[in-house]
């Protein structure tokens, strides 16, 4: 019985009293919110008693009491003692509703979104990898081309939004360019150092194997370049994301971004924050995708 | 007629304007299907003169000759074993084989070369740990799939440079007695350039040894083993000769280290 007395337990029969007693905001969707944190108790429980690692099991336990602890003083301030201004601060029951039904929609912005991230990030990464292992393999090649990355390179990616919409005919065209240029360089000056840097007993165990220029490109430096390559490929992911939400704001007709923006245009604040929260799921999904590649990847890494 | 042969070699780094010279006017000549150890201190351009033979780097001065032709680059007729980290920690021990093997080109179909990598496998007794990456392996393991590697690729010559230094005792003596036991079962004998800085073993292993001092790096001696092969470890040990043998290399190397601090001004 001592094992249900916890903080994340305690909180969630706080919220559930919370809400059965009446508060100032009339729109109350109760039901959301208790069906919130049921989900949440839900999940916590299962991740508690499925999770061997017993700190693993202790985080998951921590974090739920967090979430429970914001969406109890949320309800509380908001729409129990009606402390805020309506138009600004939308209640937590008020935004969890707005979730639900604006899903289809959002779902349908986060697809176009990313048929645009894909593209110009997918782009980035098949050119500037094999571009950046031959340019780090051959030296007088590196020598031109690491000044230029260093002059290049540092130009915000996000001073390129404007002139591009106005050139490139459309908007999808001009977004996918960008994200191009903000996901190439930050992977192509990883995978560059990180060629220049591979340690040279890797490069002569290959040399005294006879390793043919392809197969050393390829088979050697691209493998023991893959740490490298994978930290650039997630600050480029992180930026791309960032100017294709900016860029979306100035001139898309659908997308997260443009989401957001569309909605604060009329002082939709509700649909805003659910906006912004729903980018924060997407991109934690992202990140997430981009760890267990990169532990596949680096597996051999004990 | 001498497999190789280097003839009056010499190399010299440039660094920051300043020159150095790592090695100096060296002439050594290596029969085929011989055995030799190179000894010496550290920094006496041993394993410069390996990587020179190698092909991974080439000579300031004089010539090295491979069969009468000079050495232009790196060839599969010669295998090489380092100390550390020659297995591409991205691939398990198998694949490591199979990618050496690989480079070959000799138009073995997947099958065969799958079968010659578990067969030297194997030998070294890594059969069970085929599937594992480097990091996952002890030292000593690394050390035999690194063998394995290069004896698979069946090369007329083997270079070690210090293979068995990172090693624990028990491991190297297993490592040698390996390596002397494929050497010596071999049909056609492979020429094996040994470098190492443990006396005992240049003795237990090689027909020859040549004995470096440094600054700069030239030849001091060359000592015939007179020993039979098989060698038994624990037999040659107990024997005048070896004792006489390891004390005469065991002077050389003193008389090095009194000249050095007779030569400069030593504070204690």
């Amino acid at each position: 019985m001592r094992k249900f007395i916890n903080p994340a337990n305690i909180l969630f029969l706080c919220i559930v009293i919370l809400e059965l007693i009446p508060g100032k905001r009339p729109e109350g969707n109760i039901a959301y919110v208790l069906a919130f944190i049921f989900a949440a108790e839900i999940v916590c429980m299962i991740m508690v008693f499925v999770l061997k690692d017993k700190e693993k099991a202790t985080a998951a336990g921590d974090v739920t009491s967090i979430i429970f602890g914001v969406v109890f003083l949320w309800e509380l301030v908001v729409a129990k003692l009606d402390l805020l201004d309506k138009t600004l601060y939308p209640s937590a029951g008020q935004v969890f509703a707005l979730f639900v039904s604006e899903l289809p929609e959002m779902i349908k912005g986060m697809l176009n979104s990313l048929r645009i991230l894909i593209s110009g990030y997918t782009l980035a990464l098949v050119i500037a990898v094999p571009a950046a292992l031959v340019a780090g393999w051959r030296i007088r090649l590196y020598r031109v081309v690491k000044p230029l990355t260093k002059i290049l390179g540092p130009i915000p990616p996000i001073v390129y939004i404007p002139y591009a919409i106005a050139i490139l005919p459309t908007f999808r065209a001009a977004s996918i360019f960008i994200i191009f240029i903000g996901a190439f360089w930050p992977i192509f000056i990883n995978t560059l150092n990180g060629v220049f840097n591979i340690d040279k007993k890797i490069i002569d165990s290959a040399k005294v194997l006879n390793v043919k220029e392809r197969a050393m490109l390829f088979e050697v430096i691209l493998p023991g370049t893959i740490p490298s390559i994978l930290s650039g490929a997630t600050i480029g992911l992180v930026l791309s994301f960032i100017l294709l939400t900016a860029a979306e704001m100035i001139g898309a007709t659908s997308g997260l971004g443009w989401y957001v923006k569309y909605f604060s245009d009329f002082a939709d604040y509700p649909r805003v924050v659910v906006g912004i929260i729903f980018i924060g799921i997407v991109v934690t999904l992202i990140t997430f995708v981009m760890d267990k590649l990169e532990q596949y990847l680096l597996r051999w890494k004990k | 007629m001498s497999k190789i042969k280097l003839q009056n070699v010499s190399v010299t780094y440039e660094s920051k304007g300043s020159k150095y010279l790592a090695i100096q006017n060296i002439n050594i000549s290596v029969k085929e299907g011989e055995f030799l150890s190179i000894i010496g201190p550290s920094g006496c351009g041993k394993s410069t003169l390996l990587n020179l033979i190698a092909g991974l780097n080439f000579p300031s001065n004089g010539s090295i000759l491979l069969d009468e032709d000079e050495i232009k680059g790196t060839g599969t007729e010669r295998g090489v074993v380092f100390q550390h980290y020659s297995l591409f920690p991205w691939m398990t021990a198998r694949k490591n084989i199979i990618f050496g093997l690989k480079q070959l080109n000799n138009g073995k179909n997947n099958e065969e070369i799958k079968k010659t990598a578990d067969r030297y496998l194997d030998m070294v007794g890594l059969s069970n740990f085929k599937n594992k990456y480097p990091a996952q392996l002890s030292g000593g393991m690394q050390q035999r799939v690194a063998i394995a590697r290069a004896l698979a690729m069946n090369p007329d010559i083997l270079l070690m440079d210090e293979p068995f230094g990172a090693v624990d005792a028990k491991n190297r003596a297993i490592l040698q007695d390996l390596l002397l036991k494929i050497w010596e079962d071999g049909q056609h004998r492979k020429t094996v350039i040994f470098v190492t800085h443990d006396i005992d073993e240049a003795i237990l292993l090689s027909d020859r040894i040549i004995i470096m001092t440094a600054g700069p790096g030239t030849v001091k001696r060359e000592m015939d083993v007179p020993f039979k092969r098989p060698r038994e470890r624990t037999m040659i040990v107990k024997t005048r000769e070896y004792t006489d043998l390891r004390n005469h290399i065991l002077d050389l190397f003193y008389d090095d280290l009194v000249q050095k601090i007779g030569g400069e001004e030593v504070l204690l």
